[in-house]
C-alpha cells in the first residue's frame, strides 16, 4: 500500500475520491433497483387483489347512533351471534367509550362469520388478531367484516383506535369453539359468553 | 493495534482486537475507486431481506387468512 500520509487519513475524504460519473451511475442503478422492487410489490397486490376478490371493508349503511337502544338491528336483545339460515354466523356488536356489548362473544370454528358493529359515541376500531380482521366504527354507519377461524380459541378484540381517556382499557373477546360443541348449546348460550 | 488507532483513530469498537488498523488516505482513494462496492453489497443484502421478508409476510400470513371486505 503506497500511503504517502498513513497517519494523516482525512475525513472526510476529499472531494472525487469517487469519480462523479461512478457516483452518478451507481445512483441511477440503485434508483432502478428500487422502482423494480416498487413494481414487484405493487403487481403482487393489484394481482393478488383481483384474482381474490381483496379489498377494504367498503360497506356503507347509515344508522341513528341517538336511537340503537330503541329498537331495530342493535338492540340489547339481539346483539351477540346468530345463526343464519345457510349456517352462517352473525355477530351484533356496540362499541361505546369504553367497551364493546356484549364483550364476549362465542363463535364455532370453520364456519363463516360476518360481524356488523356500530358506535354510540366516538370512533373506535375493532381488531381481532390472527385474522385480517381491522376496521374503524364510526357513528352513524354499520362496520360490516367477514372472517373464518381456523382454531379454536379466545381472540382477545381491542380497540385500536384512540378514543379516550379510557381507550386502553376498552377491549373484548371473541370465544371460538368448535362446531360440535357450539351447535350444542342452547340459543342464548351460543350468542354470548359473557356470563362464563 | 498500532499507536495511530489510539491517536487520531477512535473507533466505538468495546475491544481493542476488533479495531481495525487505520487506512491512509491513498488506501482510501484506491478502495473506492470503482464506487461504494462494499456500501452497495450490505444495502443489496439488507434490502433483498427486507423484500423477502415482505413477500413471506404477504404469501405466508395475510393471503391465508383471507378477505375480509
Amino acid at each position: 500500500m503506497a500511503d504517502t500520509h498513513p497517519d494523516l487519513l482525512q475525513r472526510p475524504l476529499p472531494d472525487g475520491t469517487v469519480p462523479a460519473e461512478v457516483v452518478a451511475r451507481t445512483e441511477k442503478r440503485w434508483l432502478g433497483v428500487m422502482v423494480a422492487m416498487l413494481v414487484v410489490m405493487m403487481a403482487v397486490v393489484v394481482l393478488t387483489g383481483m384474482t381474490n376478490a381483496i379489498h377494504p371493508p367498503s360497506n356503507v349503511e347509515t344508522i341513528d347512533p341517538t336511537t340503537l337502544h330503541l329498537g331495530g338491528e342493535f338492540a340489547e336483545s339481539n346483539l351477540g351471534t346468530a345463526q343464519e339460515r345457510d349456517g352462517s354466523l352473525t355477530v351484533r356488536l356496540i362499541g361505546g367509550q369504553y367497551g364493546f356489548a356484549p364483550d364476549c362473544t362465542k363463535v364455532a370454528v370453520d364456519t363463516p362469520v360476518k360481524f356488523r358493529l356500530t358506535s354510540t359515541d366516538v370512533i373506535h376500531g375493532f381488531l381481532l388478531p390472527s385474522t385480517n380482521v381491522n376496521t374503524m366504527v364510526v357513528p352513524g354507519f354499520v362496520a360490516e367484516v367477514r372472517t373464518q377461524f381456523t382454531r379454536p380459541g379466545i381472540y382477545r378484540m381491542p380497540c385500536n383506535e384512540f378514543c379516550g381517556p379510557g381507550h386502553h382499557g376498552m377491549w373484548a373477546r371473541v370465544s371460538v369453539v368448535p362446531k360440535e360443541q357450539f351447535h350444542s348449546l342452547a340459543p342464548t348460550e351460543r350468542s354470548s359468553c359473557v356470563q362464563q | 493495534m498500532s499507536e495511530l488507532s489510539t491517536g487520531t483513530h477512535h473507533s466505538a469498537a468495546a475491544s481493542p482486537e476488533h479495531v481495525a488498523d487505520p487506512i491512509g488516505t491513498d488506501a482510501a482513494l484506491e478502495a473506492l475507486k470503482h464506487g461504494p462496492r462494499g456500501a452497495l453489497f450490505v444495502a443489496t443484502i439488507s434490502v433483498s431481506l427486507l423484500l423477502m421478508s415482505w413477500l413471506a409476510f404477504y404469501f405466508i400470513l395475510f393471503l391465508p387468512r383471507g378477505p375480509i371486505g
